[in-house]
């Protein structure tokens, strides 16, 4: 009886979290039939004319349809390798800390930029890399030719990368802290004990003890791998910056709602989802098998 | 984690699909019922009648963010305009949405159109007015037009030469008001700081040659006397702007480049007809070629902003006092020039039809003379409410308090004279000058100008003739001052002779609407990396051919279809 009630609260709590998925991302879901269709928003979408696949053939026609898939896992997969060994790094650097008033600032501070929206920082980054902002007076001083970065087709996936590794990497590092005090303290003390130096202790007990933390979470951003940051990239970009800037998401906003090309902007974010969800797949089968993670 | 995972992942992945899943067919249903006329009154009504009961009109609105002219407890939705309307017309104007000036504003239309989730009235641009046609999502204007236009739009339709109404005219219905808009807004102009050549000894520039040498001046020899190596020669236009007008977008293309391109008789984005005849993508020229290498050229000597395409605000340098050129059409008085003589009063900016080409002659691409439109919701029961509105706006233009501006005014879009801005200019020199009286202009189709000619004199000081910046007086009255200096500085030129360009189309062809934004994407990214420099100049013949195999050659065929 009181093992019953107990699972009972437990759907209770699945709840809103249910409601959400149906309405946010189940119902919404109809909407890929427009990728089969010659979608008439009067008509909507039962009685819009079907066209079988040719929007899937306009879309590999198109030249753009490789440079945005390119692009996405370009920058996708360089974010995650960012992210994943920077807040590493920095985790068992703050751990080596003695000083803890010092550690929790540090730790505050590099956490604070998670909290701001790419609207926001956006503005400050086109500032900061401006013509004649704060890093080109850099550059000047040390006698290098001012750079448009935001002109810079080959500098951008770099820049784009390199700030929200900025940005994100307080908040991960976070991850790995709570990982890091799992570690039994003995095996340190053993360790010195047996006179390993700071940096044998880091390699040999440290490293490992955070070894599954990081195949985990090395293996669900896999699923990850087709969102390169609309927000961001969205908010930096410009023509000029298409060639190595342009991802799927902002492809699809252009043309699907500022062009008007529904049927052709559905089919290619339909062709990212599947892509996305054999993706997701695939990460938790090696999540549950390299690092015994389940969901259920 | 995991699930949350899937949720983002879901979201994302989903989040274009569900802006177009909402059907609205039950919606869509009731609006075919009711959409059959029930009764149809027949011969002329008052334009301008009252309704015995109120009526609701809901519209989106488009904002300007940096207006601050409205007063206290002023609201977008109720201001001295709506009120205007409510007074006289018995309408109760209702925002159901607003959004930004410009892109923002046709982003939240787009998606209106494409939820089908539409307010009674809204203003769009072309590609819209064709897309909500063909959606069927609009109320046939026609009947209504024919009975509430008023004398004074029907003759502003008529002086287009059915080019307005061919506009919005498809399978015999009528389905928009078209907006009618002066010609001046498509001929785009030199603003060049006087005070800065005046400083530096040199004369306004009168070829291109000439525009080189007095941007390097400009760049170099310190005109702001500062002692910072921080002017720019020509300002260029911002991120998400044009490098030159299109026949989609052919009016008010604000620090484009589009005289250089005219200097050189090139048309980028025109449709023109080659010597044979045929209609020809003027983009594809060998002209645009030529205009493209000197531009790179030009960039690459420092005399156009570094930041071209990349600036958030295209006006800050203007309004700053960093930049001496930027080219732009007639009402620059409006905007960016109050701001900017505010930050330096002494900022002479003036207007010229210039550089000029080979021959000597000023080269203008012509804009359409309709480019924006009111539309009304399919089965709205009042479709001629918006009609009165706008036969109210032009009747009553001229007595409003233009401190607060008539972007207000629901769903204002211009209506007047194609030649309005240049008869005004002309017909206010010759007043202040008495060759002519006040009474001797007595068309009221010139809807602003009694007004005009009665104000003049508040912001102009003596002597008549000079226009330079110290013989103005913004102070006495702004909204004033924008409109006349506008006129007197930006019009007074367009009354010279100049060449006049007009496209063979402005509107889209059939296979544009699936194509055209891939080629207009690939024209917008190729050529200003040309001039950046970021792209060897050769890429320009690449670029042709693939415009022409990625759908162009089909285009142009339909185009040629269309003159016929």
């Amino acid at each position: 009886m009181r093992n019953r009630s107990f699972i009972k609260h437990y759907y209770i709590m699945l709840l809103p979290g249910f409601l959400w998925l149906l309405f946010i991302s189940i119902i919404p879901m109809f909407g890929i039939a427009i990728a089969f269709q010659d979608f008439n928003p009067g008509q909507g979408i039962w009685k819009s004319t079907w066209i079988g696949l040719e929007n899937f053939e306009y879309m590999f026609s198109l030249n753009d349809t490789k440079t945005i898939f390119f692009n996405t896992v370009n920058i996708a997969v360089m974010k995650i390798a960012g992210n994943l060994i920077v807040p590493l790094i920095f985790a068992i650097m703050l751990n080596e800390l003695r000083l803890m008033v010092v550690k929790r600032w540090v730790q505050t501070i590099v956490y604070l930029p998670h909290f701001l929206s790419w609207v926001i920082l956006s503005g400050i980054l086109l500032d900061v890399f401006s013509y004649t902002g704060p890093v080109n007076g850099l550059l000047n001083i040390l006698g290098i030719e001012p750079v448009l970065f935001f002109a810079r087709a080959d500098l951008f996936p770099f820049i784009v990368v390199g700030s929200d590794v900025w940005k994100e990497f307080g908040f991960n590092t976070i991850i790995y802290l709570a990982a890091l005090t799992g570690i039994s303290p003995s095996l340190y003390e053993a360790a010195s004990i047996d006179g390993a130096t700071r940096m044998r202790r880091i390699w040999h007990v440290t490293l490992p003890g955070l070894r599954t933390t990081i195949v985990l979470l090395a293996v669900l951003s896999l699923g990850n791998v087709l969102n390169a940051g609309f927000d961001q990239i969205f908010n930096l970009y410009n023509p000029l910056l298409y060639s190595t800037g342009d991802i799927i998401d902002t492809w699809v906003y252009r043309e699907g709602l500022l062009n008007m090309q529904y049927g052709l902007a559905t089919a290619v974010g339909l062709l990212k989802s599947v892509v996305s969800f054999v993706l997701i797949i695939v990460s938790y089968l090696l999540a549950s098998k390299f690092a015994n993670y389940r969901i259920f | 984690m995991g699930k949350k995972m899937v949720m983002v992942g879901m979201m994302l992945l989903l989040a274009f699909t569900s802006a177009c899943s909402s059907t609205g067919n039950e919606e869509n249903e009731t609006a075919e019922n009711n959409s059959t006329p029930g009764v149809v009154e027949e011969g002329p009504a008052d334009p301008f009648g009252k309704y015995d009961q109120a009526i609701t009109l809901t519209y989106g609105k488009e904002v300007d963010p940096t207006d601050k002219s409205l007063p206290a407890g002023d609201t977008p939705e109720n201001n001295q305009y709506s009120r205007y309307v409510k007074d006289n017309l018995n309408i109760d104007t209702k925002v159901t949405w607003q959004a930004a000036t410009g892109t923002n504003y046709e982003q939240k239309v787009n998606l209106a159109i494409s939820s089908n989730d539409l307010p009674d009235a809204l203003v769009v641009k072309d590609t819209q007015l064709r897309a909500m046609v063909k959606a069927g999502q609009l109320e046939d204007l026609t009947d209504a037009f024919n009975r509430y236009a008023s004398p004074a739009m029907k003759s502003y339709m008529e002086k287009t030469n059915g080019v307005s109404a061919e506009a919005v005219t498809f399978d015999g219905k009528m389905y928009a008001i078209p907006s009618i808009q002066v010609h001046s807004d498509g001929v785009h102009q030199m603003w060049i700081r006087k005070d800065w050549l005046d400083k530096l000894g040199l004369e306004p520039p009168k070829t291109v040659e000439e525009l080189e040498n007095v941007a390097k001046a400009f760049v170099e020899q310190d005109p702001d006397g500062n002692g910072k190596n921080d002017t720019i020669g020509i300002a260029g236009q911002q991120n998400g702007g044009r490098l030159y007008a299109n026949f989609l977008e052919s009016t008010n293309n604000t620090y484009g480049l589009d005289p250089i391109f005219g200097a050189y008789k090139a048309y980028p984005g025109y449709w023109l007809k080659d010597d044979a005849g045929n209609p020809v993508y003027g983009s594809i020229l060998p002209e645009t070629k030529e205009a493209l290498a000197k531009l790179r050229d030009m960039y690459a000597n420092g005399l156009i902003d570094k930041e071209l395409g990349i600036r958030k605000s295209a006006s800050e340098p203007v309004v700053n006092g960093n930049a001496g050129i930027f080219f732009a059409p007639w009402w620059m008085g409006y905007g960016p020039l109050p701001d900017a003589i505010k930050n330096d009063p002494n900022a002479n900016w003036q207007a010229y039809l210039l550089p000029l080409d080979d021959d000597g002659q000023f080269n203008a691409h012509m804009g359409a003379p309709s480019t924006v439109f009111v539309v009304v919701r399919k089965g709205y029961e009042h479709p001629e409410a918006v009609i009165k509105m706008l036969n109210l706006l032009i009747r009553d233009e001229s007595k409003f308090d233009i401190s607060v501006p008539v972007g207000h005014y629901p769903l204002r879009v211009p209506m007047s004279y194609m030649d309005e801005s240049e008869y005004s200019a002309k017909a206010l020199q010759e007043v202040l000058a008495g060759t002519k009286k006040p009474e001797d202009f007595t068309d009221p189709g010139y809807k602003l100008l009694a007004a005009d000619i009665e104000n003049v004199k508040k912001v102009k000081k003596e002597p008549y003739d000079n226009m330079d910046i110290q013989y103005w007086d913004p102070q006495a009255d702004l909204g004033v001052w924008s409109r006349i200096y506008s006129l007197l500085v930006g019009s007074s030129s367009l009354q010279q002779d100049y060449n006049k360009v007009y496209s063979l189309l402005y509107s889209q062809t059939r296979t544009m609407e699936s194509r055209w934004s891939n080629l207009k994407k690939l024209e917008d990214e190729t050529f200003l990396k040309i001039i950046m420099g970021a792209a060897p100049l050769d890429t320009f013949d690449t670029f042709v051919s693939d415009w022409k195999k990625q759908g162009g050659d089909k285009i142009t065929e339909e185009v040629k279809e269309y003159v016929k």
